[in-house]
């Protein structure tokens, strides 16, 4: 088959028609996308909102995203020691990784920024403000502005420059529950909540919902492609909270939201994103019309891939799957090749799949496995050659 | 999996009152009435029922039963939280008193998520159900500094010690940890438990931890086994 554009060849994989070669996604966390800049030259290696993607499709990426989520920025941004910086939504992030760490400590820290191979303390932007525990703090709050338009603006410019050639997503996670536990209420909160004040967590749900469908509707009538929403319910071996109550608390609302963006572009497309193994919704994403599942974390609860692959891979495309907890970080480049053979054969048999990593590329992955990754990628990953023969 | 059944302690007429009736708590236990189990083992301490039976007897029937339905993915995590809420609302009420009676705790655990971390929820849910094993566990929170682990050791002379981590960048500090155990002279007088999404029983090794748990429960299980096993004594 002849070279497809990026743009074509992920729209084919969603639509399940023959494409060239597997497309390919990943992000990266500032820290690994650092390096890898360097070695190309690329000043300009930021991430979050302001995100470049000039490295990631030079190293082959088909899709080029924006993020406008709730945690859109916190976790790229640098946050002093000691300080707490606020976000749009008015959630409170500190810096952890310096408890007690003296200056000897700080300077070993320091150097492995610059150290090629894996960082080895890697602090971490983490919200320590929650802005809603109570009613008073709900009656008292402001939903940000969905018309925002130094939010908004930025996305004219990504299509107008990349729309031609490339596939344009826009990630608004965390978009819902993880938005609510992690960022507006804290997570012990939250799940106590569910059964002390239930009122209360569905009014910041529906909240979020109405922010998150508004700002959404503003980004399809910019014409990008594919919506993202990212909403982590998985932990490790099972689900945080029951499908049932996942049902009742999140599926009504992610319908409105998603018939809502289906009025302004009845084709747009939807991604749901969950951490962990999420794999007793996968049916309920598919009634509610989501084109892509991902990025499957193939550890823990969720690592029948070839199960989920033969049960849900008619009805829905899915993207990920490649290990970052131990594989990435920690495989020999001959580990990493296998395993990305293994996913090949898992998930891209016969279409519909994106190859990702299941997670950010983070500072622990050393460079070399990162490019083992990318090739391997290219080798396993084209049609009519093996696997995918 | 068929959902477990509550098992009814035998015998447990014989150590209450006439006409004491426990199913009350068992059910207030079982779907998190913090505020009900409170009132009913701050009654069952003024009809002078043994504080080890109204452990045994009262609190974890419905506790029990919600672990096992926790470790068979039938509830998850928010009905385990209020379930655990209501029992440490009847456990606070009990642990002075046994305190008092000289009763031993199965052991001393140091909990906390290593240096760069800050998620929680895991461990937070493994030392409820450690205290609830009977287990005195000094809980430091999220961010912990070998140093602070150590020193906390050496003062409560701990038993076991467990660190918790979330992230591949993370994990990597339960081996540096354990290394500064090791450095300070004191790893062979506790034994060390690691947790947490990356952890794997191949991680086990190559960190030097002694032990790890799939989820809360088998976490618990194995502290109870290894708790028994001969290790150094604190000076």
């Amino acid at each position: 088959m002849k070279e497809l554009k990026p743009r074509d060849r992920v729209l084919r994989t969603l639509r399940r028609e023959p494409v060239d070669r597997v497309p390919l996604f990943y992000r990266m966390k500032h820290e690994a996308k650092d390096k890898l800049a360097r070695v190309y030259g690329i000043e300009d290696s930021a991430t979050g909102r302001a995100h470049n993607p000039e490295l990631e499709l030079r190293l082959g990426n088909d899709i080029v995203l924006y993020q406008v989520g709730i945690n859109a920025d916190f976790s790229h941004r640098h946050i002093e020691i000691g300080e707490t910086w606020y976000n749009h939504f008015g959630v409170g992030y500190g810096k952890s990784g310096l408890q007690g760490r003296n200056e000897e400590e700080q300077a070993e820290f320091a150097k492995t920024q610059e150290y090629w191979g894996p960082a080895k303390v890697v602090p971490e932007n983490f919200p320590s403000f929650h802005p809603i525990t109570c009613e008073e703090d709900l009656k008292n709050y402001e939903w940000p502005d969905p018309n925002d338009s130094a939010i908004l603006d930025p996305i004219d410019d990504l299509v107008a420059k990349y729309q031609d050639d490339y596939f344009i997503m826009v990630d608004m996670s965390s978009t819902l529950i993880e938005a609510a536990y992690a960022h507006i209420v804290g997570t012990q909160n939250f799940f106590l909540m569910m059964f002390d004040r239930p009122d209360l967590i569905a009014a910041v749900l529906d909240g979020l919902t109405e922010y998150y469908t508004e700002i959404g509707k503003n980004i399809i009538k910019k014409g990008v492609d594919m919506v993202r929403v990212g909403d982590d319910v998985g932990a490790q071996q099972a689900m945080m909270i029951s499908p049932e109550q996942w049902r009742e608390l999140a599926k009504p609302r992610f319908k409105y939201m998603f018939d809502s963006w289906r009025k302004e572009n009845p084709d747009i497309y939807i991604k749901l994103h969950s951490c962990g193994d999420y794999s007793p919704i996968i049916p309920d994403e598919i009634e509610l019309g989501v084109d892509l599942s991902g990025l499957m974390q193939p550890t823990g609860g969720n690592k029948d891939q070839v199960g989920l692959k033969k049960k849900y891979g008619n009805d829905i495309a899915f993207v990920g799957g490649f290990d970052v907890q131990n594989l990435l970080p920690r495989g020999q480049v001959e580990d990493i090749r296998k395993g990305v053979l293994e996913v090949m054969q898992n998930l891209a048999v016969g279409g519909g799949y994106i190859f990702s990593p299941s997670h950010y590329i983070l500072a622990d992955v050393p460079v070399q496995n990162i490019y083992a990754m990318l090739e391997a990628q290219r080798d396993f990953g084209t049609y009519g050659r093996y696997p995918l023969d | 999996m068929s959902d477990p059944v509550r098992v009814t302690p035998e015998g447990w007429e014989g150590r209450a009152p006439d006409g004491w009736e426990w199913v009350t708590l068992w059910d207030a236990v079982e779907t998190g009435d913090h505020i009900y189990a409170d009132e009913r083992v701050q009654q069952a301490i003024d009809a002078d029922i043994d504080p080890r039976n109204i452990l045994d007897d009262g609190l974890f029937p419905g506790f029990n039963l919600q672990a096992e339905r926790f470790s068979a993915q039938i509830i998850f995590i928010p009905e385990m939280l209020i379930t655990a809420r209501a029992m440490k609302a009847g456990l606070a009420l009990i642990r002075p008193l046994l305190a008092a009676m000289a009763v031993k705790p199965a052991g001393t655990f140091v909990m906390g998520t290593v240096l760069g971390d800050m998620h929680d929820i895991g461990q937070s849910i493994v030392t409820i159900m450690l205290e609830n094993a009977g287990f005195n566990v000094i809980n430091l929170g999220t961010d912990v500094h070998p140093d602070k682990f150590i020193e906390t050791a050496i003062e409560e002379k701990a038993d076991l010690v467990g660190f918790s981590a979330l992230l591949s960048t993370t994990v990597y500090y339960q081996k540096v940890t354990i290394e500064e155990f090791q450095k300070a002279g004191h790893r062979d007088k506790v034994h060390i438990l690691i947790g947490g999404a990356p952890t794997t029983p191949a991680w086990v090794e190559e960190c030097g931890a002694d032990g790890w748990g799939k989820d809360a429960v088998e976490a618990v299980n194995l502290a109870l086994k290894l708790v028994k096993e001969p290790r150094e004594a604190w000076a």
